[in-house]
């Protein structure tokens, strides 16, 4: 047999033309080969403005313009490269050290190859996308360079080789052709001379050999940083994984088990032998994580940290349930890390163990619990990490454990393994290389961590900056906004290029020829007034009332035109749809919008003329809705009132002009939908919150700023109206798109989420909650009264509060019409129309309200401006919901940060002979732990875990420092019954009823609140609140 | 529907054309073939694999008088209902595609039929079980639940000049040599999880094995005493017989007890061979028209007249088809198998 096989190598075109070949695996376990083509082209420019070459080759846009050229003529030098340099990193080194690529006193004039930036997108996306924002900014000039389609540059496989070692060569590659390139640039130019080096960063050993047999120039990470200023700071921001583990080797020992292999835990969670989950931590007992699984109603317990295996909170884990003879109760002990494992030695790790002794002996007795007799006591499900799915790993912000930078202190700038204490209590302490140990004590730092191996107790991290002195307004601050993922850099150039280049001369046009009244009616001559708390400059609504011929009412709500501002897509549009949510904290906003909208020119001020979406309805005096009309509007607010000064003219007789008159329409008007919406089994629920009002002078108690939220009528009026505008609009774009309406829901609660709250009542007040319904739950909460202690029902809200899960935005076509409900509020549909200025949610639904009316706005856009995939819309809920919750969670830790740098205040201000006598208030008793309580102070709207040291037995005083106190919870013995909920303590040996403190469940205490300052341990140095028991009252 | 059985479109030759080529073929020991080939000596061809870019594996013939093939090899993962590890024939799905035939047309469903037969595509008692498990349908199986399914498609370039399956066959025996499998990261009875990594691919069949290959199916004809390989299509239009034996590389161990078993043909076949399947088909010369000899204008006798042309009666005799197995095991099958074998070097 003869044959012949056809030859490419005659073939011209055969260079221009490769391809890659990869396996793609589906969600669908479907398994394909994939082959794409690509052409390579020469046109793709270097992208150096010392090149003269590309700038003629390279492609243009459809005006004729090319992208400017990003790299700089003169870049910076460094001792080893005087003449300046590019550097060219490879995939390991962005891996290891993206902190210090995104430093801005080094790494300038970055080339990122296409190779690269590939390559790193598999390996971490969260590094990814920080690259691809990198890339993104002018100041940093980093140039993605796309190598695999440039004829010169692109790097075909050799038989045999590796993935890994062809990516190698192609960065060398690149490099080698960069210099080439410049040179032959800049020959015979007298810019000949400044040709930059290309430095390759990479931390592959043999890549750097073959760099040097190549002629390119490569340098380890290490060594680069190790040439620039300041490198000590920046050497301790690489990534310490890897370096650790080069020279740990082969160190046998392994504390934790092996993860399962991703096929054999996806081969499991399809057979439903495992199961995936989000790993949470108790906020009390760190050793105690729980994750919830669809396949059970309950979430499974992981106990220890054997079982929890280097899991952290937020991480999505693969998890296998234990035997039977393992089942545990959920804990009853309160558990502190700090307290634990204080004495740890970061760098001693040869003999440490992954369960210290203590450790284990807290564990023990919890087992114990498991023997117990009642419900509670009863071994619940338990089950062990088995791999991890997704780490979630963030930034944490946290602060140098003193105690753990050891003797060597003062050694100056040696590298050494300090602990890093993350302010959230749920993750584990980070064993962190730092060459600054000494300097970081006493800071606010941020770290982020790297890895945590099989021989590691603890994740090692490394140092990404320091947010300045622990206590400082501003580093706290900082802190807060990082550890809740808060947005808070200043607005970049391009959105503020999109406000109304009028800025806060903007009017509303003079002529209602004008195109920007096309559309809107004129509801200037209606008595239009708005109501808000004091001090309120984005002002989202604003409301009228007026009788009718017939006898009935049209009642007006208005609401800021921020759609007209904010056109979809553009810069302004994304940067807030990132945002999510105005973030308010205490003393500080973050707004979604600049400034220039949210207080002026979309803010509803009175006084002036103002774009506004109306909502109109026409009411019999019954409050039954007869018709509903939306209309894009131009509007006159009279007053802008606070809630105060409205009930005030409300409640005055004297008052008798049309405005305050549609104020009273309004009031009884709202008193009627709120009943009616009561009796439909709207909750009334309580969260724990106060208000700080900041303006009052410095003089007299700090503490008198902290005010509980007091509701007035005017509060509820305007909420009623709010909730009806938001219902009806709701029902308004579904009707318009039932699809990709933007809704709110808030899912109806799974009766075992009560259980818990149920049995207390019962043995405690002998009272039942009837969860069968939100209407039966309305009803029996209003029956938790306590004639003794009127706060007790608000107590009951509040936990009743926590059983549920919490409202979210969806788009209409992701749930069945039945799942819409809002349970909270009982209503069949919602959605939030009425805060556009600070909700990215209902700027969305103002968009899609003004097409569902046909609203054409100036460009005849707006119509289809509305109209939204549902993909699209669905990563937009995810990302509100998310920013949602971090915004609230943010507030409450700053008012919680405020209360105690108040009481700080005022001890320093009341206390005399610089001991703190606190503040004596009321609290109430929310949980009870076997070694203390839980107990939360309305006044401040805070609670706190009071621990055996800190209660006051009879015939003790409040004063001793917090060392003092601690010697005694050794001295204490306590009497725990998780039937009753109740906890006796006493002193060693004086078991004395009449010496000893007895406390339950539900029971108000008489507390002593005061801050002070950690000395040692997780808080060394620290500020936190303490609260004393100082006796219970019956 | 003659089309299906007869081995080709029936050239027009005349009666004494016939005569001639059969007279030449039917020499005894020493046949004149028509191009001057030896009995045994195939055409030359010229072959390529690895042309379809997307496939698992592909590969291409032409023979010299223009017929053309193409064939491409892809593989899905599949659960398997059963739990078995001896495969199912279910597994390979072969269609055959055929210019200006219908694909449920006869000779398309008779051609995927006969090769998916010799792909050990039967499910028949008969069946050894070693031999299944390193025949096509024993590679493809994962684990005890999952397994790939293959697709095998293959596409006639040109009109059928000659009856298409050795082509279609040795082109299908080329794209299985050259597939790939993504490489195996899972283990055990684990859901599959593979390398992304293409290159890594694993071969469906191992290179350069003396083991097992890709069974092929030789089209053999007699013509008197002799047994002419690759016939042309004039050559088929006047055999006595026109078989397709399908054979295939045998593991060792199995190789002795088919010896055992075929024993009683008295045959001494290469021990590296086993006999898949023989597959007659209708001789188109039984569809001609007889010469009349210029004797006997108007009579038509029985007997023969030489240099008269009188088409084919009755079967062939069991030792002509002895003789055509034990080429077929023997050297000719060997020098096949070789041949296709230097082809798929790289893909």
């Amino acid at each position: 047999m003869k044959s012949l096989r056809r030859d490419f190598s005659s073939n011209p075109q055969a260079a221009n033309v490769s391809s890659k070949v990869f396996v793609r695996s589906t969600k669908s376990g479907k398994v394909q080969k994939i082959v794409r083509e690509l052409y390579l082209r020469q046109d793709i420019p270097c992208s150096s403005k010392l090149c003269s070459i590309c700038p003629a080759t390279a492609p243009a846009d459809a005006n004729g313009n090319i992208a400017p050229f990003v790299l700089s003529d003169r870049p910076a030098g460094t001792a080893s490269f005087p003449r300046g340099h590019y550097l060219v990193p490879d995939t390991n080194a962005l891996l290891n050290g993206m902190d210090l690529f995104e430093q801005t006193g080094a790494f300038y004039d970055v080339i990122i190859l296409q190779t690269v930036l590939e390559e790193l997108k598999n390996q971490s996306l969260p590094l990814y996308n920080r690259l691809v924002a990198l890339i993104k900014t002018d100041e940093k000039r980093f140039y993605l360079f796309f190598n695999e389609f440039r004829l010169e540059t692109h790097v075909r496989r050799n038989p045999e080789e590796s993935i890994n070692d062809r990516n190698d060569r192609a960065v060398r590659t690149v490099a080698r052709w960069y210099d080439e390139h410049l040179r032959a640039a800049t020959r015979h130019t007298k810019r000949e001379k400044m040709v930059p080096s290309i430095v390759v960063i990479t931390d592959d050993k043999e890549n750097i050999r073959k760099a040097k047999e190549e002629n390119v120039t490569a340098l380890s990470l290490q060594n680069y940083v190790a040439g620039l200023e300041d490198s000590d700071r920046l050497l301790d921001m690489i990534n310490e994984s890897r370096e650790a583990k080069e020279t740990k080797g082969a160190r046998g020992e392994l504390f934790y088990p092996e993860y399962y292999s991703m096929s054999k835990m996806m081969t499991g969670v399809r057979a439903g032998t495992l199961h995936q989950g989000i790993f949470n931590v108790s906020p009390y007992n760190y050793l105690e994580g729980s994750v919830n699984v669809p396949a059970f109603g309950k979430p499974l317990l992981i106990l220890g940290r054997d079982n929890s295996n280097r899991a952290i909170a937020g991480d999505v884990v693969v998890i296998e349930v234990l035997p039977k003879d393992q089942w545990k109760s959920p804990s009853t002990k309160i558990v502190d890390e700090e307290a634990v494992t204080k004495n740890d030695n970061p760098d001693a790790e040869d003999n440490e163990e992954v369960v210290t002794e203590r450790e284990r002996k807290a564990l023990q007795e919890e087992v114990k619990k498991a023997h117990g007799k009642n419900s509670e006591g009863r071994p619940q499900p338990t089950a062990k990490v088995v791999g991890i799915i997704k780490r979630n790993w963030r930034q944490y912000v946290g602060h140098v454990d003193s105690g753990s930078t050891g003797t060597q202190v003062n050694s100056g700038r040696r590298q050494q393994n300090v602990f890093v204490l993350p302010m959230d209590k749920r993750v584990p302490k980070i064993r962190v290389r730092t060459r600054q140990g000494a300097e970081l004590v006493g800071q606010r730092i941020l770290v982020t961590i790297d890895a945590w191996d099989r021989d590691s107790r603890y994740p090692t991290g490394h140092f990404v900056r320091s947010l300045g002195e622990l206590e400082t307004k501003g580093a706290e601050t900082e802190a807060l906004l990082l550890e809740y993922d808060v947005q808070y850099k200043p607005f970049p150039k391009a959105v503020l290029d999109c406000l109304p280049s009028e800025g806060h001369g903007w009017k509303v046009p003079a002529s209602k020829d004008d195109i920007g009244w096309k559309g809107r009616r004129d509801l200037r001559d209606l008595l239009i007034c708005s109501i808000d708390p004091p001090g309120c400059q984005d002002i989202d609504d604003a409301l009228h009332a007026r009788p009718l011929p017939n006898g009935n009412f049209e009642v007006g709500v208005h609401i800021a035109d921020v759609s007209h501002f904010v056109k979809p897509n553009n810069p302004m549009d994304l940067e807030a749809s990132v945002r999510g949510t105005t973030v308010y904290l205490v003393d500080k906003r973050i707004d979604m919008l600049p400034m220039l909208l949210g207080t002026d020119l979309c803010s509803l001020k009175p006084h002036v003329e103002r774009y506004a979406f109306s909502v109109i309805w026409e009411v019999t005096p019954n409050a039954e809705i007869v018709s509903a009309d939306f209309t894009k509007s131009v509007i006159f607010s009279r007053e802008a009132f606070s809630y105060e000064q409205a009930q005030k003219r409300i409640d005055d007789p004297s008052q008798k002009d049309e405005l305050t008159q549609s104020m009273r329409t309004l009031l009884h008007l709202s008193k009627v939908l709120r009943q009616k919406r009561m009796d439909a089994g709207a909750l009334n629920l309580a969260s724990p919150e106060v208000r700080i009002e900041t303006d009052n002078d410095e003089v007299g108690d700090p503490l008198t700023d902290v005010k509980t939220k007091a509701m007035l009528a005017t509060n509820s009026l305007v909420e009623e109206f709010m909730l009806l505008a938001n219902i009806t609009v709701a029902s308004k774009i579904y009707s318009a798109f039932p699809q990709t309406a933007m809704l709110r829901r808030h899912a109806t609660p799974p009766p075992q989420n009560f259980e818990e709250l149920t049995n207390q009542l019962a043995k405690k007040r002998n009272l039942e909650l009837d969860v069968s319904s939100s209407k039966a739950l309305a009803d029996s909460l209003d029956h938790c009264v306590d004639e003794a202690n009127p706060f007790f029902n608000t107590l009951v809200r509040i936990l009743a509060t926590r059983c549920m899960t919490s409202a979210e935005y969806f788009c209409a076509g992701a749930h069945a019409e039945s799942e819409f409900r809002h349970y909270g509020l009982a209503s069949p549909i919602y959605t939030h129309f009425t805060s556009p200025i600070r909700r990215y949610a209902d700027l969305l639904v103002h968009r899609q309200l003004a097409s569902a009316i046909g609203y054409e706005g100036e460009d005849g856009r707006a119509v289809i401006e509305g109209v939204s995939t549902r993909n699209k819309l669905e990563d937009i809920c995810r990302n509100i919901n998310y920013r949602h919750r971090n915004a609230q969670f943010a507030g409450r830790a700053s008012i919680e940060y405020y209360v105690g740098q108040a009481l700080k205040a005022r001890s320093e201000k009341m206390s005399v002979g610089g001991v703190d006598s606190g503040i004596e208030e009321q609290g109430y008793v929310m949980r009870v732990f076997e070694n203390g309580v839980v107990v939360f102070v309305p006044r401040f709207g805070i609670e706190g875990v009071v621990r055996l040291e800190d209660f006051l037995l009879p015939g003790e005083s409040v004063g001793g420092s917090v060392e003092e106190r601690k010697t005694l919870a050794v001295r204490r013995e306590t009497d725990f019954d998780s039937e009753e909920y109740t906890l006796r303590v006493w002193e060693k040996g004086q078991a004395d009823p009449n010496r000893s403190v007895t406390v339950e469940l539900f029971q108000k205490v008489q507390v002593n609140v005061s801050s002070v300052k950690e000395e040692g341990g997780r808080g060394a140095g620290k500020r936190k609140v303490r609260i004393l028991i100082m006796g219970s009252e019956k | 529907m003659q089309k299906a059985s007869s081995a080709s479109q029936t050239p027009h030759l005349s009666p004494a054309e016939l005569s001639y080529l059969y007279t030449s073929l039917a020499l005894p020991g020493a046949p004149i073939r028509p191009d001057g080939r030896s009995p045994t000596q195939f055409r030359p061809l010229c072959a390529e694999t690895g042309i379809l870019p997307g496939t698992n594996g592909s590969a291409r013939i032409g023979f010299a008088d223009g017929t053309q093939a193409i064939v491409g090899v892809k593989a899905e993962v599949e659960r398997t209902d059963s739990g078995e590890l001896s495969g199912s024939s279910s597994w390979v799905q072969i269609s055959v595609e055929i210019p200006g035939f219908r694909d449920d047309d006869a000779l398309p469903v008779f051609l995927s039929e006969m090769m998916r037969e010799a792909l050990g595509g039967v499910d028949s008692d008969t069946e050894t079980d070693t031999g299944s498990e390193t025949g096509l349908k024993g590679r493809l199986v994962i684990n005890r639940r999952w397994h790939w399914r293959l697709y095998i498609d293959v596409l006639l370039l040109s009109q059928p000049l000659s009856y298409p399956l050795p082509l279609l066959s040795l082109t299908t025996h080329l794209a299985l040599l050259s597939t790939k499998l993504p490489k195996l990261k899972s283990q055990g009875e684990e859901d599959p999880f593979f390398d992304d990594d293409w290159e890594v691919a694993q071969n469906l069949y191992p290179r350069h094995s003396t083991t097992v290959a890709p069974p092929i199916t030789l089209l053999v004809v007699s013509v008197g005493e002799n047994i002419i390989f690759d016939p042309n299509r004039e050559e088929i239009a006047v055999a006595d017989a026109v078989m397709a034996v399908s054979v295939t590389r045998s593991e060792k161990n199995s190789s002795a007890k088919s010896n055992a078993e075929e024993g009683n043909l008295a045959l001494k076949p290469n021990p590296k061979l086993k006999l898949l399947s023989i597959r007659t088909i209708d001789p188109p010369s039984r569809l001609t028209q007889p010469g009349v000899p210029d004797a006997e204008n108007a009579t038509t006798g029985d007997e023969e007249v030489a240099g008269v042309w009188r088409p084919r009666r009755g079967g062939v005799k069991r030792a002509v088809v002895a003789n055509m197995v034990q080429l077929v095991l023997g050297e000719v099958g060997e020098e096949v198998l070789q041949g296709l074998e230097g082809f798929s070097v790289h893909t």
